[in-house]
């Protein structure tokens, strides 16, 4: 980035006028110091996964496990994992490979990003610009301004690695700012790719704000996910493998106060009636001695919102409401047609039987995203994604996945996105070999 | 259907044990929960779906009657009357932003309610109508259509005074002048004064103190209800608030009240011991929050209610979304029966940050 371009009228510019309502929460800048930023990365040239890049990732991920707090959090632990070298490089295998298949095509950085991150998963803005970063852009990441502990202290952690780190400083900024229009649109305005995390409500209030005509968009709506089970294979399954499905469902349930678009709401048991009552309370069971296991307490607010909920899912509906479990509250759903899609979150695991996995189906819709599986073969899942189609369905992956992140989201491939494709044909090859 | 809790209205509010309390109590919640059962769906589903079967039901203590949320009355209509006779509709907001609860009354159930408040009120202030200093400003009960449950606690307050006097103007100043006014017409007999916790506090306590400046309400007696959350945030506790209440009024009696407009019949006024008194018609049981068991006397826990009064609404067993502690069992000294306790706040509002909130301010 070499020399401050001439200033432009604050009409091309309009993140000069706002810059100062934008709190940079890392890497530590002011308002003059954002403005230079904005101004600067319009004339960025970087590469995909630069080496620079990917050392700064693994040092990241190292900090995150070294701090106090993180290290206790599970899905920081989670992201510090996927951020480690050996990891990443698997990514750059695969942008590798995928480059491999074309080869008159160049990968070009999309420029610049801005990530409107959600703010019900903590870690998931860290993905979000990380992927960014790899790809070769620059970042402006909006975070909500009411921010947890967690969010707080990752961005302490990036900020950290910021200071020993000028490429991240140079090409990155962490900001947060109120409900204020005028700010998404001059950022908007800035950058190349806009990402919209954040469910319906925020793409309906985001997505109207112009684009410079040549970026592109996505944006992440609302989703919905569920879980499916075998339910004679769980019945006839012994106690330890039990245990270890509660255990990955545990991580599912729990991991974001269950308010993560991929959090389970239902359980889907499939397989005769009879048996999927006993497997459904075994189950429970189950899931029980493993939130005592962990020393997991449910906090007083979350009891009370989930216990509220099924009685008013009892008032109205054909359910059963077991109460007996400490760690969470189970609806037995009797009446399938009375299955909605409401969340409830904190909790709540709505139990309903299906003799066949295709009588999910008419239960399936757009706004669903993962299945998580658990004794179902392969075969059956394929045919069931195919079945459900364009109805929906973006992920079905084995139970205790349902929060890990994958570069393919809700059906897109998260690095097409952050990069460019040029195609580069015909050309005198003789002359460039000829170079030293 | 009669209201059980006539059977009681002969008695002093306060005078069985413990003991006594709840062997009569016992078979009237039996009978409330058969009686809404068979003429409320909603509660029958809930029975049904959560208690394991309205025909199951094994009620042989109290802590086994079946309870609903109070939360349940925000997004249900609970009725065990035909809406024909439905006399009242007490609503109810509870926080900014939420749904009001609606609690339909019948006649007799209104009539009990009215009945049964005048008694443990008049336990507290005496037989007489005494004049009555409310602290807030006349507006908030101006529109009786739409009044507020601040609103609504004034007016079934206001009916124990005599010519109640709104001793705030409408940008929430003390009118000092009108209420010395007021006070030189009460010409020295003792005045009734009823407020909500932190208005008395901010509007009288505070706004006296900041000009330096006492009332003469020797003798009068003070009644407040609502929570102690601000107060606890200024870090000042009961006895510190009624310690200044005195030294600015003179007034050596202060009150708390306690109460729900979702549960008629559950009125609580402190005993001299400064406890919450269960009266006759009631019982408080305080339950693990996050197991429901019930909990010894001295341990904090959600509160539960419960009440002999409601016919025409399944209210008569409730879970709050208060936390609080039982202090006492017929509690020496006070010449009272029942159990006494302690709300020590609320439970937080789950804060679950769905994935829409990023951009879009929720109320």
């Amino acid at each position: 980035m070499s020399g401050t371009p001439p200033p432009a009228p604050h009409e091309l510019r309009p993140w000069h006028t706002v810059a100062d309502r934008i709190r940079v929460l890392a890497p530590a800048d002011d308002a003059a110091g954002l403005r230079a930023f904005l101004d600067a990365t319009l004339e960025l040239r970087a590469e995909p996964f630069a080496r620079v890049r990917l050392d700064t990732l693994g040092r990241l991920s190292a900090a995150v496990l070294a701090d106090p707090l993180l290290r206790r959090d599970p899905a920081s632990v989670a992201l510090a994992y996927w951020l480690r070298p050996a990891q990443l490089a698997r990514l750059a295998e695969e942008h590798a490979r995928r480059a491999a298949t074309e080869p008159d095509v160049l990968r070009v950085p999309a420029g610049r990003v801005l990530h409107l991150a959600p703010s019900n998963v903590d870690t998931l803005f860290v993905y979000s610009w990380a992927l960014a970063f790899l790809c070769g852009n620059a970042s402006v990441v909006r975070l909500s301004q009411e921010s947890g502990a967690v969010v707080e202290a990752l961005l302490r952690v990036l900020d950290a690695v910021a200071s020993r780190d000028e490429e991240l400083r140079a090409t990155n900024r962490f900001v947060t700012y109120g409900h204020d229009d005028a700010i998404t649109a001059a950022l908007s305005a800035w950058c190349a790719h806009r990402v919209i995390w954040g469910g319906d409500e925020t793409v309906a209030a985001i997505r109207p704000l112009p684009l410079p005509s040549h970026a592109s968009e996505r944006v992440f709506g609302s989703k919905y996910s569920f879980a499916v089970i075998d339910a004679e294979r769980y019945a006839g399954a012994p106690g330890d493998e039990r245990t270890r499905v509660a255990s990955a469902f545990f991580n599912d349930l729990f991991w974001f106060d269950q308010m993560a678009c991929s959090s389970p709401q239902v359980v889907f048991w499939i397989g005769p009636p009879d048996v999927s009552g006993g497997a459904a309370a075994d189950f429970e069971a189950t899931l029980q001695r493993e939130v005592e296991r962990r020393g997991f307490e449910p906090t007083v607010s979350s009891a009370v919102h989930r216990r509220s909920y099924a009685f008013g899912l009892a008032a109205t509906t054909d359910v059963r409401v077991v109460l007996e479990h400490p760690g969470f509250v189970g609806v037995h759903v009797r009446d399938r047609m009375a299955l909605d899609k409401e969340v409830c979150g904190g909790g709540l695991v709505r139990h309903v039987a299906a003799a066949r996995l295709s009588e999910v189906l008419p239960f399936v819709d757009e706004g669903d995203q993962t299945v998580t599986h658990w004794g179902i073969d392969a075969e059956s899942l394929r045919g069931f994604a195919a079945l459900a189609g364009g109805r929906g369905l973006d992920r079905i992956v084995p139970i205790g996945e349902a929060l890990a992140f994958d570069v393919v989201w809700d059906g897109f491939h998260l690095m097409d996105d952050m990069l460019r494709r040029v195609r580069v044909r015909g050309g005198d090859r003789g002359r460039a070999a000829a170079r030293p | 259907m009669t209201s059980p809790a006539r059977e009681l209205l002969d008695l002093p509010p306060f005078g069985l044990s413990q003991a006594e309390k709840r062997a009569r109590l016992l078979p009237m919640l039996r009978t409330l929960t058969t009686h809404h059962a068979e003429r409320c769906a909603p509660y029958r589903h809930v029975l049904d779906g959560v208690f394991g079967g309205a025909d199951r039901l094994r009620i042989e203590r109290i802590e086994d009657v079946p309870f609903l949320p109070v939360t349940l009355f925000k997004t249900h209509t609970l009725a065990s009357v035909p809406d024909a006779e439905v006399v009242k509709v007490l609503t109810s907001s509870g926080t900014t932003g939420q749904q009001p609860s609606r609690i339909v009354l019948d006649a007799e159930t209104a009539s009990v309610q009215a009945a049964v408040l005048v008694k443990v009120a008049q336990h507290f202030l005496g037989r007489e109508r005494l004049p009555m200093v409310i602290l807030d400003h006349a507006g908030v009960v101006r529109d009786r259509r739409s009044y507020s449950a601040r609103g609504a606690g004034i007016l079934g307050m206001a009916q124990f005074g005599h010519r109640p006097f709104y001793a705030l103007r409408d940008d929430m100043s003390l009118d000092e002048e009108g209420l010395r006014a007021y006070l030189t017409w009460a010409a020295g007999r003792p005045v009734l004064i009823f407020g909500f916790t932190f208005m008395i506090w901010q509007y009288l306590v505070q706004a006296l103190e900041r000009g330096g400046r006492r009332l003469d309400l020797a003798g009068g007696v003070l009644v407040h209800s609502g929570g102690w959350k601000k107060l606890q945030e200024a870090a000042v506790d009961p006895g510190t608030f009624r310690d200044r209440v005195a030294a600015v009024t003179g007034i050596e009696r202060v009150i708390n009240f306690y109460g729900m407009v979702e549960q008629v019949g559950g009125v609580y006024f402190e005993n001299p011991k400064h406890h919450l008194q269960a009266p006759i018609y009631s019982e408080i049981i305080v339950r693990d929050p996050v197991t429901l068991a019930p909990l010894p006397d001295g341990e904090a826990g959600l509160v539960q209610v419960l009440s002999c009064l409601p016919t025409s609404y399944p209210g008569h067993s409730l879970l709050t979304e208060d936390l609080g502690v039982i202090r006492g069992v017929d509690p020496e000294g006070t010449g009272m029966g029942g159990r006494s306790f302690e709300i020590l706040g609320r439970v937080p509002k789950a804060e679950l940050r769905g994935c829409s909130d990023t951009f879009v301010a929720h109320a």
